[in-house]
């Protein structure tokens, strides 16, 4: 009789003492980034994570992990203005409202704005333009809080298939939304979409859901079938195997954008508008691949 | 007998520690033992960054941005040890004698102690309050500012209201000037202080600098436990601390007490009694305030001289800020009766001063009253303001920088002081209808400070204001005002034909393809002082209609703009010969060599050319 009650005791003590650590256990995202640069430079990390003009940042607090991708708007070249320096120069100042603390993790947009506005507050007169794409993982409530302005963007994979994704944001074709500081007198030319403008989303993640962050130069070029093919392929946790498996998603996508015989997503998207075209689309390719895990010191 | 003392160093443990929402505080610890004839306790040493900035007087970058603003003093460095012009630094809002050349600058007070240099300070919070053995500055541009650190007893993270704050000078100098502007860590040799504290100041000058210095991160370095004399060098006891620190402004003038018998009536003051009453008081001019307070306290006669209200008719408490008490202001308020300019800048604060030893001053001093300075007083309320405006109403000139915890409504009293002609508010919380209230009322003004007034909704309005009413204008400060529209401008510079001196920097909706600047440039032919930083469309035009129409200009900040060229601010230096200053940082078309090329041709021009790499 006194062992019978012992035993439910120690049982019920157990459940819920299992039941409480699951769900007071902080999650957090294990990151790897790679990617191409568009004239062929590896992926080496210049200047912190820029690849051509696409830049990322990997910021942790006490409370969230945030990811972030810029692509920079290559037409500026054209004008003598160099796009990596405005996508680097924003992912830098995001990382840095994050490390400290400048921040809310349910309103992604926040960093956005903020961290514009910070680009406007630097003595250096910066030009140029650039998509962005937040991601955020608020730690204690295992909710993924997202905003995303222009064409990157991210997915969620969960059991082998995309459960979200973001939606890409195009004025017209080839033109994605955009932050942008104009030269003084081209405010009405060039393109200059609000922080505000951008896509927000929130939802729950579980343990083991793979999250890739990119930019369009994989979207473009790999369709989700092939991502999830290389997905599959994860197995562990760690750090290595996720870099690894970043780099093979890369690659690959790199590969694809220089055959011209490929019917990249991209020029599935022309034929369906009526431009004839075929291959891939060579371009900067940004590719931040994340495992939520459980938090770890 | 020698003493032999051996130290070893252990590093027990190195463990990053996440704390504070801004930076991490890194914590070293390293075992010293040492031993001497008996054994001594080994003391472990904690090394911190700060966990908070607390307080500071000014700063360059606008509030709520982390781009050259105070907070970034907080936490781990970010640029050291690169040196350069970068968001992620400290900087203060003002450099070099620039400011004090200009017209709304007020004259120094008289009798300032030879020793006080400060102009700006900024307090430091730090997690674990130690026994400080180290402090280091990572200064990243233009060092050699620091001119004295301090250390408090009070923790201000305690819950506690503050008690018993004591202030230590830890160490002090006189500005200096490094002979280049490349980083260095500044790690003065600090005094060894009898009590625990986590908070810090530092007090700057950078009158020697030829730009603003920037400070990437303080370190404090100290002990747990109280450190045994032995182990450090015996501390050199300063007999005027003995003194100072109990008796002196805490019992600033203390009732004079009469020693010795007072049967004998004899004037017995030898050849004093001969000198001419008004020689005395001239001798008596020279002394600082503490001496003469310790003066009056030597014989009849000195007490009526240095109790003569004639010696007071300047105060200036601002150096003594670390002991001002409502005590100290109750006992000088019987001598200042002709008071007419009076400095409280940063007094008062941790309760120092309360409302009411401050409206009994006021109440006792007022009436003379022509200048008041109460820069970083934050004892300062809506009561103190009304007693202000009721004790006052000479006053001219009145200085609220930085009283950013000034509630909105308090600012409504100063429309009552109807013949100001100074008034500094950069960064206050003053709103819209109270700068329009004290503009309908205080026609009289000529400087006007409305630098990062972040509550002001529509500066178009204030401009409008300005030219109905300021006819007399002669300098305003419109630093980061951030809707002010070249239709504001244009009313400006229309109603207020006397300005000279006309701060604009930061203000990004001034648009120069508006004409906005040209227009200026014709209205106001006395223009001095131009400050147009980082208004990206700056132009050629513009230079040149500066160039032609106005001549007197001495002051010129281009900050940031990819417009103008050599050209032109070769028509600028050659049509203003006046021109001391012209900051062309970051203007893209204008490089090093154009800078020196300039600088050969026009020489008694400082150009001023920053750089971030």
């Amino acid at each position: 009789m006194l062992s019978v009650l012992s035993y439910g005791r120690l049982v019920a003590r157990a459940v819920l003492g299992g039941l409480s650590q699951t769900d007071g256990r902080d999650y957090s995202l294990i990151t790897a980034s790679y990617g191409y640069g568009k004239d062929f430079r590896k992926g080496i990390l210049k200047k912190g994570m820029c690849y051509g003009d696409d830049a990322c940042f990997i910021a942790r607090h006490r409370t969230a992990d945030v990811l972030g991708v810029a692509d920079g708007v290559g037409g500026w070249r054209d004008y003598g203005v160099d796009p990596s320096q405005f996508s680097a120069t924003l992912m830098r100042t995001c990382e840095r409202l994050v490390k400290e603390g400048r921040f809310t993790p349910s309103y992604p947009v926040g960093i956005l704005t903020s961290g514009y506005y910070e680009l406007l507050q630097n003595k250096v007169p910066l030009l140029g333009s650039s998509t962005a794409c937040i991601v955020v993982l608020d730690r204690r409530s295992h909710r993924l809080h997202t905003c995303n302005l222009g064409d990157s963007g991210f997915l969620v994979v969960r059991g082998g298939e995309v459960v979200h994704r973001s939606d890409e944001q195009q004025h017209y074709f080839n033109t994605p939304f955009q932050l942008s500081i104009a030269p003084p007198g081209a405010e009405g030319v060039v393109l200059s979409d609000s922080p505000e403008a951008a896509d927000s989303s929130s939802f729950d993640v579980q343990l083991g859901d793979i999250i890739l962050t990119a930019t369009d130069g994989l979207f473009d070029n790999m369709p989700d079938y092939m991502i999830l093919q290389e997905l599959k392929k994860l197995k562990t946790t760690n750090y290595d195997s996720i870099l690894q498996t970043a780099q093979s998603i890369a690659k690959q996508a790199h590969d694809l954008a220089y055959d011209p015989n490929y019917m990249s997503p991209f020029a599935q998207f022309a034929c369906d508008n009526g431009l004839n075209v075929r291959g891939g689309k060579p371009d900067d390719i940004t590719v931040l691949l994340s495992i939520v895990a459980e938090y770890t010191d | 007998m020698l003493t032999l003392l051996s130290m070893f160093y252990y590093i027990c443990l190195r463990r990053r520690s996440r704390s504070g929402t801004r930076g991490e505080a890194l914590t070293s610890r390293r075992a010293v033992e040492s031993g001497q004839r008996a054994v001594l306790p080994v003391s472990v040493e904690v090394e911190q960054y700060a966990k908070e900035v607390l307080d500071f007087s000014s700063h360059y970058g606008s509030e709520n941005s982390m781009s050259y603003t105070m907070w970034n003093l907080a936490g781990v460095p970010n640029v050291y040890p690169s040196s350069g012009d970068f968001t992620q630094t400290a900087v203060f809002r003002a450099y070099g004698t620039w400011w004090e050349q200009c017209a709304s600058a007020p004259p120094p007070f008289r009798r300032t102690p030879k020793g006080f240099y400060s102009q700006d300070y900024i307090e430091l919070g730090f997690e674990e309050p130690v026994y400080p053995t180290t402090v280091e500055v990572l200064e990243t541009y233009y060092p050699g500012a620091i001119v004295q650190i301090l250390a408090c007893s009070h923790n201000p993270f305690s819950q506690n209201p503050p008690t018993d704050v004591r202030w230590e000078v830890l160490w002090s100098g006189e500005p200096t000037k490094v002979l280049t502007p490349q980083a260095r860590q500044f790690s003065p040799n600090i005094k060894h202080i009898s009590f625990p504290t986590n908070l810090l100041r530092l007090e700057v000058n950078s009158s020697l600098l030829d730009y603003y210095t920037e400070l990437d991160a303080v370190i404090l370095r100290g002990v747990k436990e109280r450190p045994m004399l032995a182990l450090y060098k015996m501390p050199v006891i300063d007999i005027s601390d003995l003194s100072d620190s109990e008796e002196e402004l805490s019992d600033l003038g203390g009732p004079f007490r009469q020693g010795g018998d007072g049967k004998h009536q004899r004037t017995g003051n030898g050849y004093f009694d001969k000198l001419p009453y008004e020689l005395i008081q001239l001798i008596l001019s020279h002394l600082t305030l503490p001496d003469l307070c310790r003066l009056a306290q030597s014989c009849k006669l000195l007490h009526q001289h240095c109790c003569d209200p004639l010696q007071y008719t300047q105060l200036s408490l601002q150096p003594y800020w670390a002991r001002l008490s409502d005590a100290s202001l109750g006992h000088l308020q019987s001598r200042c009766t002709l008071l007419q300019r009076l400095n409280l800048s940063w007094t008062g604060n941790r309760s120092a001063l309360t409302l009411t030893g401050f409206s009994s001053f006021m109440k006792a001093c007022g009436l003379s009253l022509v200048c008041l300075e109460l820069s970083c007083c934050h004892f300062l309320n809506d009561a103190c303001l009304e007693v202000i405006s009721q004790t006052c109403p000479e006053l001219q000139e009145l200085n609220l920088s930085s009283c950013d915890r000034l509630h909105p409504q308090a600012f409504t009293h100063i429309s009552k002081l109807t013949r100001l002609r100074r008034l500094v508010l950069y960064r206050t919380k003053i709103e819209q209808t109270a700068i329009l209230s004290i503009l309908t009322f205080c026609i009289e003004l000529r400087h006007l400070n409305l630098g990062s007034c972040v509550r002001i909704e529509d500066y178009d309005v204030v401009a409008s204001m300005l030219a109905a009413r300021c006819r007399s204008l002669c300098s305003v400060d419109l630093w980061r005002c951030r809707n002010l529209t070249d239709r504001g401008l244009a009313e400006l510079v229309s109603g207020c034909r006397m300005l000279e001196e006309l701060d604009l920097g930061w203000c990004p909706t001034l648009q120069s393809s508006t004409g906005c600047f040209q227009h200026l440039a014709r209205s106001l032919p006395r223009l001095r002082k131009l400050f147009l930083t980082a208004n990206r469309t700056v132009c050629d035009s513009d230079i040149e209609e500066l160039a032609a129409s106005c001549p007197s200009l001495q002051h010129l900040d281009i900050l940031g703009t990819r417009l103008v060229s050599a050209a032109s601010l070769k028509k600028l230096l050659q049509s203003c010969p006046r021109l001391l200053l012209l900051d062309v940082s970051f203007c893209s078309q204008i490089d090093m060599r154009v800078v020196q090329e300039l600088c050969g041709l026009f020489p008694n021009v400082a150009i001023k050319k920053s750089f971030t790499q």
